[in-house]
């Protein structure tokens, strides 16, 4: 691939994107308006609303008789205005005055946890519930009270006297009316019981009993946090995805539509040139627009009470985070745009091809509105929903740093896919000329011998990997740690592999690089075995120390459980097994698949994503060191037996110190987090004399030592 | 003399269509082969084969020797493809259009510039060229979509009904351009449902019918071998169809 061609291509869509009204629309003019209107109007409406109502007096309906220390206490409050027998038919008035009506049951304590599931419960079907629902709906009353026969006797007595509050849950003003009302009898109730424990010589708090006080400790940045993180998210995703729509499709079926596509397939280009280039050109767009989405919600939310008292307060650089996050989404759903985009015949079909796409979207985004739900490390490996709240812990300063370089990994798998999907697609000219195709043949496996593997192949066989070997230690969780490394590396790298270059009829040899190790090479390779920790682990590590949680589950990897297994174990579970079967997948079919990419890319390539398979950002740069180490060993060498020789004496040596406790108390390593630096400076030593020695083999012709 | 295009045994299917069944064909230095047929004849498929936008279910094409399908970035620059039916980016100006197929073709920039401002000559288009291409009449579309075919200077021009929905003045203008190219030397294979356009730039006419390669041959030769007295008479009775004639 020819990343000028890439540019000139993405550039020139990228011209004709910033002249189409509708994508300046999507990308700048609708955030910029429409959190402003939406948003600030919305916030207005609900204040003046709230304004209307706490300047106008509730209009509430007294039926029954009231006592003078009630009508007292409404009066000082002076915001509910009574309304005597107002709207009561002549039954329910009669009934009342005659004592005939008699109150409901007193309703269980009502709890508020939801522990248990909770009926609300339910208007008795009587004349004056019927008089009061009625009376309400004419809206000429916001509220009800009625003072049931004897409540001024019993008051008297020391009894409790009855009051019930009807009012309507729909009507914002029927509510007002109920809280003002509450407020004003739980201070009647508070002064009662004051003057009577007064009067009957008790202390005060003596029928209290227990005074409850319930504080909220959340500070204002962590509840506005939440609050954005449950918002922000799902609106950036949706219209990041927005403004990347209209560009997929007018660069997919749109150009279809105008014939320019043929012309484009005329020129002397490489399909994957022409996806990247409008996958480029559709990326930028999406992120110009994510950008001003994010500045414009949080110039908004720095503006606007989204819960009356609440300002909201996030630092800046959670929205720069949050952006870093979109990142992948954004890669993944432009992708599969453009994909499907290319099945259609014209923009109208790219709509409807689209938009479904688009809709689907809103569910998995639709989890980070639910309270409680946090990204975990099943959910990590969810596409879209890890993005989602990932982003959502960052708002409420919760992120956990693995979870979001696992989530961040694993939507960058999922992107990769969605991507070489994509360019399969634009290889299929036909498709592209307008002619119709199945989609069944895109992902035509049929076996080419003599085919080698490609860069798509390369990320195909890691994304499957990463993405099964994840689901499966989930399936095999409990299982022992034996059995869980025999299928994880049996089962998800070297099979996967295996199968996938079997189905494509890959030439055995030089994808896999199986070729015999010369004896400089071999000696080399067991230098480099046994220093390249020193430099990765006692080096790199310092750069990010991984917490203390993550050592003892790794000291608990290398020793094959709690329980120390014998040492040939660890050297067959740790050292060898994965250093086959990682090594043919990493080294073989991976580096093979890179090798038009040229040397040091093919091997970064290659390393990074043997790095990023550990899933974990505080391995990353050692694995990362270990796998370009790796690679270069195998490209030099020509065979991957390099490759695994290395790999098993550095697994192998790890285990065994930590199997040995005195080797390492003898080199007086323990309790000490960090390597000493006489121990780096001598493997460093070896490393360097071991990579001298390996660069002496004779360069072998293979597939990958082109 | 060595073609500068030859092609040799193209077959596709569409499903249960043949769209293209054996056909071969060569092209030299400053010939003008033309493609004559009905609708669905499989000129077009034919074309696209031959542009190397769509892959042949067998044989090859050769493009001054190179493999178009097997080294499709050294043959590509060196065919100029334009399809009557072919719309321009509408949202650019046909200089940016022009611009950006000759860097992709991999056109120096100076020889682009200058090459774009002689084609702007040649085909008369200053007073649309700035304008974007939404802009612009069927014979203006046309004319520029002409100059991207010829702004590489390519060896071998692939033309598909060119002048198709044109009127008179303007497939006329398209013709002499044809000509013109013909005349610096580049091989020109052009598809036509116009005998009167066949008649004037082919040397060679090549008739289709349903995907097959049926007669070929200069037009005298073609006339001679029908036994007919024009070239009309001569494919309507190689494609077994009567002339209606008016009463």
């Amino acid at each position: 691939m020819r990343p000028g061609v890439l540019l000139i291509i993405a550039r020139k869509e990228l011209r004709e994107a910033l002249r189409d009204r509708r994508t300046l629309f999507m990308m700048i003019a609708l955030p910029i308006l429409l959190y402003p209107l939406l948003i600030l109007g919305m916030s207005r409406l609900q204040e003046g609303q709230q304004a209307a109502q706490t300047a106008r007096n509730s209009r509430v309906a007294l039926w029954g008789g009231l006592t003078l220390e009630v009508e007292a206490a409404f009066k000082r409050n002076g915001r509910v205005e009574l309304l005597p027998w107002r709207s009561a038919p002549d039954a329910v008035r009669a009934g009342l005055e005659m004592g005939q009506l008699q109150p409901p049951p007193t309703p269980p304590l009502e709890l508020s946890a939801n522990d248990a599931e909770r009926k609300p419960p339910k208007l008795p079907d009587t004349v004056w519930a019927r008089a009061a629902q009625q009376a309400l709906l004419k809206r000429d009353i916001d509220a009800v009270l009625i003072l049931w026969p004897g409540f001024e006797e019993k008051i008297r007595r020391g009894e409790a006297g009855v009051a019930s509050i009807l009012y309507d849950s729909v009507r914002p003003e029927s509510g007002k009316a109920r809280d003002r009302m509450t407020d004003v009898l739980r201070q009647y109730r508070v002064d009662l019981i004051r003057q009577r424990e007064k009067n009957r010589g008790l202390i005060e708090g003596f029928a209290t009993g227990v005074e409850l006080q319930s504080q909220n400790v959340a500070t204002e940045q962590r509840r506005s946090g939440m609050l954005i993180g449950m918002l922000l998210p799902y609106m950036l995703i949706l219209f990041s995805a927005m403004s990347g729509f209209y560009a997929a499709i007018d660069m997919t079926a749109g150009e279809k539509e105008r014939g320019t596509m043929q012309t484009l397939l005329c020129a002397p280009l490489l399909p994957l040139e022409i996806i990247s280039g409008k996958f480029l050109a559709v990326w930028v767009i999406s992120l110009i627009a994510t950008l001003v989405n994010i500045v414009s919600l949080a110039l908004t939310f720095a503006r606007v009470k989204l819960i009356p008292g609440l300002t909201v307060s996030v630092p800046p650089e959670a929205y720069l985070i949050a952006f870093c996050l979109v990142l992948p989404v954004s890669i993944l759903v432009n992708s599969v745009f453009l994909a499907v985009g290319a099945f259609a015949r014209d923009f109208k079909d790219g709509q409807n091809f689209l938009t479904p796409i688009l809709m689907g979207l809103l569910a998995p985004l639709m989890v980070t509105t639910m309270p409680g739900i946090e990204l975990n490390g099943y959910l990590a490996f969810a596409p879209i929903v890890n993005i989602a709240l990932a982003m959502k812990s960052v708002f409420l300063s919760e992120w956990k740093a693995d979870l979001i370089f696992l989530a961040l990994v694993s939507s960058l798998a999922y992107a990769m896919l969605a991507l070489a999907l994509a360019a399969r697609v634009f290889e299929q000219n036909n498709l592209l000329l307008g002619g119709k195709q199945s989609v069944a043949s895109i992902f035509d496996f049929s076996r080419r011998p003599g085919a080698k593997p490609t860069e798509g192949i390369s990320v195909l066989a890691f994304s499957l990997a990463l993405v099964l070997a994840f689901y499966a230690s989930l399936a095999l969780e409990g299982k022992p740690l034996p059995v869980m490394l025999l299928v994880t590396e049996i089962g998800f790298f070297l099979l996967p592999g295996l199968a996938l270059a079997w189905s494509k009829g890959f030439d055995w040899r030089s994808t896999f690089s199986l070729r015999p190790l010369g004896v400089a090479g071999l000696a080399g390779c067991i230098l480099i075995g046994v220093s390249a920790w020193t430099v990765g682990g006692g080096l790199l590590i310092r750069v990010l120390p991984p917490p203390e949680s993550l050592v003892k589950a790794l000291e608990k990897l290398l020793l094959l459980g709690e329980r120390e297994a014998p040492l040939w174990q660890l050297w067959i579970f740790i050292a060898l097994l994965p250093a086959v079967c990682e090594e043919m997948l990493f080294r073989g079919l991976i580096l093979s698949g890179f090798r038009s990419m040229g040397k040091w890319p093919a091997i970064i390539a290659a390393g990074l994503l043997f790095g990023l398979a550990h899933a974990s950002i505080y391995r990353l740069l050692p694995t990362l060191f270990l796998g370009i180490v790796f690679g270069w060993v195998v490209w030099r060498t020509g065979s991957v037996l390099a490759g695994m020789v290395c790999h098993m004496l550095n697994n192998g040596l790890m285990a065994t110190l930590a199997h040995s406790r005195e080797v390492i108390r003898e080199w007086g390593l323990l309790g000490s987090p960090y390597l000493p630096w006489s121990y780096i400076a001598a493997g460093s030593l070896l490393l360097a004399a071991g990579l001298w020695l390996v660069s002496r083999q004779r360069h072998q012709s293979s597939g990958v030592t082109a | 003399m060595t073609p500068i295009l030859e092609a040799v045994g193209l077959s596709r299917r569409f499903g249960e269509v043949h769209a293209a069944e054996d056909v071969s064909l060569k092209v030299h230095a400053g010939e003008v082969v033309g493609l004559l047929g009905p609708n669905g004849a499989g000129k077009t498929t034919i074309l696209r084969m031959i542009a190397g936008v769509l892959e042949p279910d067998a044989g090859d094409v050769l493009l001054s020797g190179i493999h178009v399908h097997e080294r499709p970035i050294e043959a590509k620059p060196r065919i100029g493809f334009h399809s009557g039916d072919t719309q321009l980016y509408q949202r650019l100006t046909a200089r940016e259009a022009l611009e950006y197929f000759g860097r992709l073709y991999g056109m120096e920039e100076a020889r682009l510039r200058r090459r774009i401002d002689q084609l702007i000559e040649e085909l008369e288009m200053a007073s649309f060229a700035t304008r974007p291409c939404s802009t612009y009449s069927a014979g203006q579309k046309q004319r520029a979509n002409i100059a991207r075919a010829f702004l590489h200077e390519p060896e071998l021009l692939i033309l598909d009904e060119p002048t198709a929905a044109l009127d008179v003045v303007s497939g006329q203008f398209i013709v002499e351009a044809i000509r013109k190219q013909k005349a610096k030397g580049v091989a020109v294979l052009f598809s036509t449902h116009i005998m009167g356009e066949a008649e004037y730039l082919c040397d060679r006419i090549a008739l289709f019918h349903q995907g097959r390669l049926v007669d070929e041959g200069t037009l005298a030769e073609l006339v001679e071998r029908s036994g007919c007295d024009n070239l009309t008479d001569a494919f309507l009775k190689r494609i077994g169809v009567a002339r209606v004639e008016a009463a």
